[in-house]
């Protein structure tokens, strides 16, 4: 029988380790044997997920049904005009949005993001189509849904390994600060011809001076174990 | 033999079932383990055999549970089953209502050893104990081990008596009521979760006589001691993390009723108590805990209090404003009242079923007894203890990756002199 040197307790012969302290088991009397059976089974049980196959047809079905619906009655009610379009566009953006996430479990967070920011342009795209927008939407419109889609991304991307609430709370902030920056210039080159700094830079300075105490509690130790204590994170 | 007829009348559920009901999610676990290690290796066919026998004896365990408008209901389970299957790594998995055809009991199997899972709603450790003993008897009987059908077994070709499913909570309510509102936040012992789907078990083994010799020392019982020991332990834990402010460390013991309300029943028929030690008052030695323990002990066990207590219980059940407010509405209120009431209160949970005891036919064929119960709704360790012959077992079980408050509570016991052999499902 072997025992922990730290713990003072015997340990089971199977175990390669003390389970109370980890320290690692060596008894030159008495190596452990592989073959010993565990004391405890290994395998888990796990629930084996549920098909969203049943899921996806339902709300296929659903958005497809409405989408129908809505051009149908667009043949008889104002048909001079396609409002059927918004309905039908929506349907197709929210389609894209839920579904293809629910049949590809492991959906690559950039071909996700691709999907959905496609989606909001090919609805943006619609939109202007029926009130003959094709001018704001090209150099305005779809730059923006873009630029959001690449700041999304780039937090996605960040967010993936897991962060601490401060570091979140912190590239949210800051997330939105430059999205917002970005749409100022993107509308002004479109109205201007030229950016004029104005009120995304109030945002943006409201953002950094809102970021500046996080990154300061994130980057000093003994702050960031007080907020930890504090507020339970 | 006689052929027993089919229980197939719906029931209530007891007042602690309508709570465990509620309260039951992917997060927390109301399941608790009785483990019986034999002498041999289990024969799963044999143990299937008795399973098939000793459920029709149990009627209060052959049912399945139903939602209906108001509270949840039992109804005898007539589906397939339930089936013994081979043990897994990460025991006391929450209950799914709609899943394994309704059963809300499991048994396994892994070498020697044979397990029975219980939802608490169906019933106590007693009430289990009594479940799981009968089970062991036919199963050794199924070896050809004869069995003499001693009064602390329920013979299982005999039909279910009535009492045995009464709603003692209900039989034992008074007018009085007592209650002592929300108690203050303790000490919550949290640490970091593990993944889902993974429940850390640590056993320690001790010789029962040693504990027993060392508790009379203190002049107190095991549960006593095991509790001030783990009030000790966890105080010294919260003292070691240096917290801004030092909260009250404080422990929910089960007790069973069973002693001073007589009844038959197998379904719940236990209240909680609190012990609890305030830190900022100053420092505690053990055998100031152990004192405490004993005489609060003393104080609170009587039956006049936990009557009125009961009667608090019960007296929600049959409130006629909650009886018409829909389940679904129902439910969320009553897991906001159980953390205010149940999870804030508490640094944790310590239960001690008592020795398990056998006819003498039966004793040479079980090696030992384990508990294990299942997961809180927090990152934090349950502990369950269990005697059988000479031996204790200790368990802590909890979703919580540290190994801090089982280390420094085996590790004081061993510093008391008692030896201690652990046992781990960790991997690492």
């Amino acid at each position: 029988m072997s025992y922990c040197v730290n713990c003072g307790v015997e340990l089971d012969a199977a175990a390669e380790f003390c389970p109370l302290c980890h320290t690692p088991v060596y008894n030159p009397g008495r190596p452990i044997d592989p073959r010993t059976s565990k004391p405890f089974p290994t395998q888990p049980s796990v629930v084996p997920p549920a098909s969203k196959r049943a899921v996806s047809l339902l709300i296929t079905a659903m958005l497809a049904s409405m989408a129908a619906a809505c051009g149908l009655l667009n043949l008889f009610l104002r048909p001079n005009r396609a409002w059927s379009l918004y309905v039908i566009g929506a349907a197709a953006m929210l389609w894209i949005w839920i579904v293809p996430p629910l049949l590809l479990r492991k959906m690559p967070l950039c071909l996700k993001l691709l999907f959905d920011v496609c989606a909001v342009a090919f609805y943006l795209y619609l939109i202007a189509l029926d009130l003959h927008g094709s001018g704001w939407f090209w150099p305005l419109g779809l730059p923006i849904v873009c630029w959001g889609g690449a700041i999304l991304l780039l937090l996605g991307l960040v967010f993936q390994g897991g962060r601490s609430v401060l570091t979140t709370v912190t590239l949210l902030i800051g997330g939105i600060g430059v999205f917002l920056l970005g749409v100022e210039i993107l509308v002004d080159q479109f109205l201007l011809g030229g950016w004029t700094p104005g009120w995304s830079l109030v945002v943006l300075t409201i953002c950094i001076a809102l970021i500046i105490p996080l990154i300061v509690v994130r980057r000093v130790p003994s702050l960031r174990e007080e907020a930890r204590r504090r507020f339970h994170m | 033999m006689h052929r027993q007829k089919p229980h197939t009348r719906w029931y209530r559920l007891d007042n602690a079932g309508v709570l465990y009901s509620a309260l039951q999610k992917e997060e927390y676990s109301a399941v608790y383990r009785f483990s019986a290690v034999m002498t041999e290796q289990v024969d799963p066919q044999a143990l299937q055999r008795a399973v098939t026998r000793t459920m029709p004896r149990f009627p209060g365990f052959g049912v399945r549970i139903k939602k209906g408008v108001f509270w949840y209901y039992f109804e005898p389970n007539h589906a397939p089953g339930p089936f013994v299957k081979p043990d897994i790594s990460n025991p006391c998995q929450p209950i799914r209502f709609q899943e394994d055809n309704g059963w809300l009991v499991r048994f396994y199997y892994y070498e020697k050893r044979i397990s029975v899972e219980v939802f608490h709603a169906l019933s106590d450790g007693a009430g289990t104990l009594t479940f799981f003993r009968t089970l062991l008897a036919v199963y050794l009987e199924e070896q050809g081990v004869p069995i003499s059908w001693t009064p602390e077994l329920l013979p299982v070709d005999s039909p279910p008596r009535s009492a045995e499913l009464e709603d003692a909570y209900a039989r034992y309510a008074g007018k009085r009521v007592l209650r002592e509102g929300i108690q203050p936040a303790a000490y919550q012992n949290t640490g970091t979760a593990e993944p889902f789907y993974t429940l850390n078990i640590t056993m320690g083994f001790l010789p029962l006589d040693a504990v027993k010799e060392k508790a009379r020392q203190y002049n107190a019982s095991i549960t006593e001691y095991l509790t001030a020991v783990l009030l000790k332990t966890l105080l010294d834990k919260q003292h070691r993390e240096n917290p801004v402010r030092e909260r009250p460390v404080a422990l929910a013991i089960p007790i069973n009723l069973r002693g001073y309300f007589p009844s038959e029943t197998l379904r719940n028929f236990i209240l909680t108590l609190r012990p609890c030690i305030d830190p900022t008052l100053g420092e505690y030695t053990l055998p100031e805990i152990v004192s405490y323990v004993h005489h609060y002990f003393r104080l609170h066990l009587n039956r006049q209090e936990m009557r009125a207590v009961l009667t608090g219980n019960v007296r929600f059940q049959t409130n006629r404003l909650l009886q018409i407010i829909p389940i679904s509405l129902k439910n969320p209120v009553m897991a906001l009242g159980y953390h205010l009431a149940g999870v804030r209160p508490y640094s944790g949970t310590y239960t001690n079923p008592g020795a398990f005891t056998v006819p003498e036919a039966m004793a040479p064929h079980i090696q030992r007894m384990e508990v294990v119960l299942g997961q809180d709704t927090k990152p934090r360790v349950h502990c369950a203890s269990i005697s059988y012959g000479n031996q204790l077992e200790i368990t802590f079980a909890g979703t919580q990756v540290e190994t801090d408050t089982e280390r420094e509570f085996f590790r004081f016991l061993v510093r008391e002199g008692i030896p201690v052999k652990i046992e781990s499902n960790r991997v690492c």
